[in-house]
């Protein structure tokens, strides 16, 4: 019998965080993260502004979505480029495959894309004998190692670099012999280099598309965006539909604003720009140019007027960084392509209710998400909306439906209250005397697994109160 | 929130479900420290539950009626106190979302306008910071989650700490990060939970304090239960039973 | 700001801005102070020249420093200029001969703007074309001081204005030298792009 994905979170969620080594490796990472990430907000001399300007550029963009994709792909096509509106993950990589096919495309080099991710792009190209490279070094690490990214800014947080340079040693050369970061980035741009110079296709994400300019922009650190869109003679980019934005000068507060919640920097190295194929006159750069615009449930949360806005992020990853859930079980437990808060928000929406309601309940709703996110998505409420949706839709199990029924009478009848509240703490009491405390007969045995057993007083407030009318 | 209301020198308690049941000490305290700094305390007994549990674990048409209740239970309330940020959390800030239809509709809003956290209520309405309190010990503070995020509780239970006497305030690192325990994610998540809370009760050991204090007791509950299991010498005390503490010379003879 | 009353017997009113837009990022009063500031932050060399002799002198200096190997430049009259003037003992490939490649040890270009705020050189395709800034080990920018923008904003706005991405299918605001802390979050220099990136800032003719 197979688990559903609910089960298997709890199963890799008690894993991972007993995991102490796990979690002192997240713990550096985020504590790094932590300090650059307030450097770069001391540069902003208004963040509260910033944020709430982001957060209008994007409700503007996400409430006109079909206009400014419209006036994006009209401004694209007069360039020579194409543009393909995908409505589900079926349909945009049969497009790539196909369009590689016909081009005779045998290797891709790719950026950094978490929608091709969403999309199994690689899987579906390698199924077509197409030899796919991640070009990003998080993303070449994990899939060297054949599992999904971590997090989606920096995708192999969870190795150090011993275990990066035996994976080199393994499986690109066994002459590998330091452990440096500077030798291992060196290996890997050696390596890389040959992909990009033999590459015919080359795959980007988007950061954002801008309408009024007809351009995507791509934001990397590395540069390796940068060669995957000059050198192969095709460039085709996989975008969800929300990534637009209205104009050119909105640029101006975005990238400083997602540089700094993605990494702490002022801006990305890499904030480029791209509107088309080679022009004429131009040195270089490819003939063919695609943009692949994906919809894949996206259309379905823009009629949801009240959480439409989710799709407002601009995957800076600050809310994976600040989540206290996220750093104690890691990006991999969610089993999702996106992890955290947002993932455990969106998932639900893009991927069905019933079987990923369970992120949206793995979380305190401690609010963390919700105070960092740039463009001000309140993503604890999102997840508290979340789950009224799930039992409205009766995916909730009919027990606990029963046990909140049974709760709703006691709260209305106070002296049911009373009454139940005295059993719970005279049963247990009996209980604990017993010496049953966690057995299967304890109703706190979740609570004592990993805490000693909480007070069981002989009155409760009230009584005293009503006892001592008032008077202690 | 509108601190021109008129003082009010009395007020209603609202006590926690679990407070009621499993800490009333909590209860018994925030009513000492109200009377001492001279209001006159009533405890409306027909009171439940503000109906977080319900709301929080999604099923909103069962809160509602309990939230109904509240506001019946205190529409004729000066004001509201409560020790617990997280249920003043759902007056203030869900209350006229969950009862957007209800006919209580426009009561809640006067409700949740008047419903305050007790250390809140202590230095923005009834304007003081020093309580006559003596604690000689040291104490470091976690900033629960709702008192912090939503109603913006920075300063307030830190300038009453402050001037505690001989209360020594030793700062903790990551003192923002939530304890873990949330509710009913403890029970649906118990070792997400549990390894918050470890984490948590690291940094509690890391400051070296005496006592570690906030001004939710649902997350001192849950990390006591976390200490004790470490047998950890730190113990977990509530803003209020700190704030109850007095000297010899200033107790009332 | 509050409409000025028309004076008596005039039919006009003075209006001015009625909204305050908060200032989201400190407004660069020394521009040329910031952009040297930040290019030290982003890992870029930043060298001013007071002239055209100074500026191929700096040129000169920096191809010294690097191995053997062909230099591509972006052929362009002013560019011509410097490299007459810096006589380069290595071998010229020029953008009009087609695109840099492994070969290139260098690439020489143009700008199209200096952006004081986020220490950034904007490009184009018209600078050389693409590969020119992420190709060469080493990308050297020759840029004068009337290039020299305070924030991105305005950069912005001008490449709207002027319509550069009508002719241009390439664009790229580029902030330091190519670096990745995909490991351990350690910064390391050159990744996949150029380990070095210099400015050759002239300040007068």
């Amino acid at each position: 019998m197979s688990q559903t994905a609910a089960q298997r979170f709890l199963q890799d969620a008690a894993l991972k965080s007993a995991d102490l080594v796990h979690r002192e490796i997240i713990q550096r990472g985020m504590d790094s993260y932590d300090s650059a990430h307030l450097k770069g907000r001391a540069r902003i001399k208004d963040w509260e502004a910033a944020r709430q300007k982001c957060q209008e550029i994007k409700r503007e963009a996400v409430n006109h979505l079909d206009r400014y994709l419209l006036q994006f792909e009209e401004k694209v096509i007069s360039r020579g480029g194409h543009v393909f509106w995908a409505a589900n993950a079926e349909e945009a990589c049969t497009y790539v495959k196909n369009l590689a096919t016909r081009l005779g495309v045998r290797t891709v080099v790719k950026s950094k894309s978490m929608v091709t991710e969403e999309i199994h792009l690689s899987p579906a190209l390698e199924k077509a004998g197409i030899k796919v490279w991640e070009t990003d070094l998080g993303e070449f690490i994990v899939q060297l190692r054949d599992e999904p990214p971590y997090h989606i800014v920096t995708p192999a947080m969870h190795l150090n670099r011993g275990q990066i340079a035996k994976l080199f040693r393994e499986k690109l050369d066994p002459g590998i012999e330091s452990d440096d970061p500077v030798d291992l980035m060196a290996a890997a741009r050696r390596i890389l280099r040959q992909a990009f110079f033999a590459a015919e296709m080359g795959i980007s994400g988007a950061n954002f598309l801008v309408a009024d300019a007809g351009v995507v922009a791509i934001s990397t650190n590395e540069g390796n965006g940068r060669l995957c869109t000059s050198v192969p003679r095709i460039h085709v980019v996989v975008t969800g539909i929300e990534k637009i934005i209205p104009r050119l000068e909105d640029l101006a507060v975005l990238w400083p604003v997602l540089a700094t919640s993605g990494t702490g920097q002022g801006i990305t190295t890499y904030s480029t720009l791209i509107g088309g194929p080679r022009q004429p006159g131009e040195v270089d750069g490819p003939e063919e140019f695609h943009v692949v615009l994906v919809d894949n449930g996206r259309s379905q949360l823009l009629a949801d007027a009240e959480q439409r806005e989710v799709l407002h992020c601009i995957r800076c990853g600050a809310c994976l960084n600040i989540c206290p859930v996220f750093r104690h079980v890691g990006g991999h437990t969610y089993g999702t392509t996106y992890p955290g808060p947002i993932g455990s928000v969106l998932t639900p929406h893009l991927a069905g209710i019933k079987e990923f309601k369970h992120l949206s309940y793995a979380s305190s709703l401690c609010g963390a998400c919700s105070s960092v996110c740039p463009v001000k998505i309140d993503l604890a409420h999102h997840l508290l909306q979340n789950r009224r949706n799930a039992t409205a839709a009766r995916a909730t199990k009919s027990s606990e439906r029963l046990m909140f029924r049974a709760w709703r009478y006691a709260m209305l009848h106070p002296r049911m209250y009373a009454l139940g509240g005295w059993s719970m703490r005279k049963a247990l009491r009996m209980i604990y005397s017993l010496g049953l405390a966690g057995s299967i007969l304890d109703p706190m045995r979740v609570w004592n697994r990993h805490r000693s057993p909480v007070p069981l007083p002989s009155e409760s407030f009230r009584a005293r109160w009503r006892k001592s009318r008032g008077a202690n | 929130m509108p601190h021109q209301m008129l003082v009010p020198r009395k007020v209603s308690l609202f006590v926690p479900c679990f407070v009621d049941q499993l800490l009333p000490e909590v209860a018994v305290d925030t009513v000492k420290v109200l009377r001492r700094v001279g209001y006159a305390v009533e405890f409306p007994e027909d009171q439940t539950c503000c109906g977080q549990p319900a709301f929080n674990t999604g099923y909103w048409n069962e809160a509602r009626p309990c939230a109904e209740h509240f506001v019946r239970v205190f529409k004729h309330a000066e004001a509201v106190v409560c020790p617990s940020g997280s249920c003043v959390t759902m007056v203030r800030t869900f209350y006229p979302e969950l009862l957007a239809a209800s006919p209580l509709r426009e009561d809640a809003i006067a409700v949740a306008s008047r419903t305050f956290e007790l250390s809140e209520f202590l230095v923005k309405v009834a304007a003081v910071t020093q309580v006559g309190a003596t604690f000689p010990h040291s104490v470091t503070y976690h900033a629960s989650c709702h008192g912090l995020r939503e109603l913006h509780l920075r300063d307030e239970p830190l300038q009453l700490l402050r001037q505690v006497d001989g209360l020594k305030l030793i700062e903790m690192v990551r003192s923002e990060e939530c304890c873990g325990f949330g509710g009913t994610f403890a029970a649906k998540f118990p070792d997400i939970s549990a390894a918050m809370g470890d984490s948590k009760a690291e940094s509690v050991a890391a400051s070296g304090a005496e006592f570690v204090t906030a001004t939710d007791p649902s997350c001192l509950l849950h990390l006591q239960g976390i200490l004790s299991k470490r047998h950890a010498p730190t113990r977990t005390i509530y803003l209020a039973s700190i704030l109850a503490q007095q000297s010899l010379a200033q107790e009332k003879p | 700001m509050v409409p000025e009353p028309a004076a008596a017997g005039s039919d006009r009113v003075i209006v001015g801005p009625t909204i305050n837009e908060p200032v989201i990022f400190e407004p660069v009063v020394d521009p040329l102070e910031r952009f040297q500031q930040e290019c030290v932050g982003n890992l870029m060399e930043c060298a001013l020249a007071a002239d055209s002799a100074a500026s191929a002198q700096q040129l000169s200096k920096v191809l010294q420093s690097l191995p053997e190997g062909e230099t591509f430049v972006q052929d362009d009259p002013l560019l011509r200029l410097l490299i007459d003037l810096a006589a380069p003992e290595r071998p010229i490939r020029w953008s009009s001969q087609g695109a840099p490649g492994e070969a290139s040890q260098a690439t020489v270009t143009l700008a199209e703007a200096l952006i004081a705020q986020t220490g950034s050189i904007l490009v184009t395709a018209s600078c050389g074309g693409r590969g020119a800034s992420v190709i060469a080990p080493c990308h050297i920018v020759y840029a004068t001081l009337a290039q020299l923008v305070p924030d991105l904003a305005t950069a912005l706005s001008r490449v709207s204005q002027q319509r550069k991405l009508d002719r241009n299918s390439f664009a790229c605001v580029i902030s330091g030298s190519s670096r990745t802390a995909d490991i351990e979050k350690i910064l390391v220099q050159g990744a996949h792009g150029p380990r070095r990136l210099v400015v050759i800032l002239q300040t007068g003719t």
